[in-house]
């Protein structure tokens, strides 16, 4: 059950409707976003640090808070330039950093209202320096493809995990979910 | 050669008739599809299949990792009877439900002559 990181985003560019008009916006506020990352990682790291459980998790190695500032920050910029016009190298990269929330123990639980926390403090941001709409609108689409990325990563890491240990198939599996979830 | 469905379906209709204290039998793919079945009343046979390759398929797991070689059957016991799961060739399980009063030499015999039964029906 291995994600396929490109199909994956070439599914979720269509879902949500990020258009080429989108890439060429982000693109040409690639400056703005550099500038505004930090900000909005204070903003993101600020936030889920008041939670108890995730301030834990986020300083329980030394150094770690450290590292994941400067990945949302490469992270945040990245959502403008689009890497490889949002091409495979920017898939496999969202699926990493996918990979590395679940590693660490940071659900979407805690991810999905910190990300919207972010959004709220970019929409801010780009009131106060008079950015077009279209930008905010472009931003919240490729927003909810990077969480997509984030959420899906727990599904298939978890899943992963139950047919390795236990040798069942990925058919069977899907039908215990389904029976299972049927009887809830 | 296709799978016979229609003959599973008749073995599995003599078997749980004509075995003593067998209440009940059905025959399931890897992925826990029923191929045929003869259940007791009120037992859903897509819950059953399911389960019955979930399990057949974590004991043959168990097996790998505590060492114990292939797995033949896995037995589970209760208060109200047995259920016997064999592994039928590489493409289905055989689940067996039967009553407490079942002997167990019997029942297993009983087993070997079905799943030698049902395997030609397989291929």
């Amino acid at each position: 059950m291995t994600l396929d990181s490109h199909v994956f985003m070439t599914t979720m560019e269509k879902r949500v409707n990020f258009s080429s008009e989108d890439k060429a916006i982000l693109k040409s506020h690639a400056e703005w976003g550099k500038a505004i990352a930090p900000k909005m990682a204070e903003h993101f790291y600020d936030y889920l640090g008041r939670d108890a459980e995730m301030n834990g998790i986020m300083n329980a190695k030394e150094g770690r808070m450290h590292r994941l500032q400067k990945t949302f920050i490469q992270w945040f910029d990245e959502m403008f330039t689009g890497m490889d016009d949002w091409g495979s190298a920017y898939a496999d990269r969202r699926w990493r950093i996918g990979l590395v929330h679940v590693q660490i123990g940071i659900g979407p639980q805690h991810v999905v209202p910190a990300m919207a926390t972010v959004v709220n403090e970019v929409g801010q941001q780009l009131k106060a320096d008079g950015k077009p709409e279209e930008l905010r609108d472009a931003l919240g689409r490729i927003c909810m493809i990077d969480l997509a990325f984030i959420e899906q990563a727990y599904v298939e890491v978890s899943s992963a995990a139950v047919l390795k240990e236990t040798g069942w198939t990925e058919g069977l599996f899907r039908r215990l979910i389904a029976t299972g979830a049927g009887s809830l | 050669m296709a799978i016979n469905s229609h003959k599973i379906g008749n073995i599995l209709q003599n078997f749980v008739s004509q075995t003593a204290d067998v209440q009940g039998a059905a025959m399931v793919t890897p992925d826990g599809l029923p191929l045929a079945s003869s259940l007791p009343g009120g037992m859903d046979d897509e819950r059953v299949s399911a389960m019955s390759a979930a399990m057949l398929s974590l004991g043959e797991r168990i097996g790998q990792e505590l060492v114990r070689g292939d797995i033949d059957r896995i037995y589970v016991e209760g208060d109200e009877g047995v259920s016997i799961l064999t592994s039928c060739g590489e493409d289905a399980v055989f689940l067996v439900l039967a009553g407490k009063a079942a002997k167990q030499g019997v029942l297993m015999l009983e087993i070997k002559r079905a799943i030698a039964e049902l395997k030609p029906a397989l291929s």
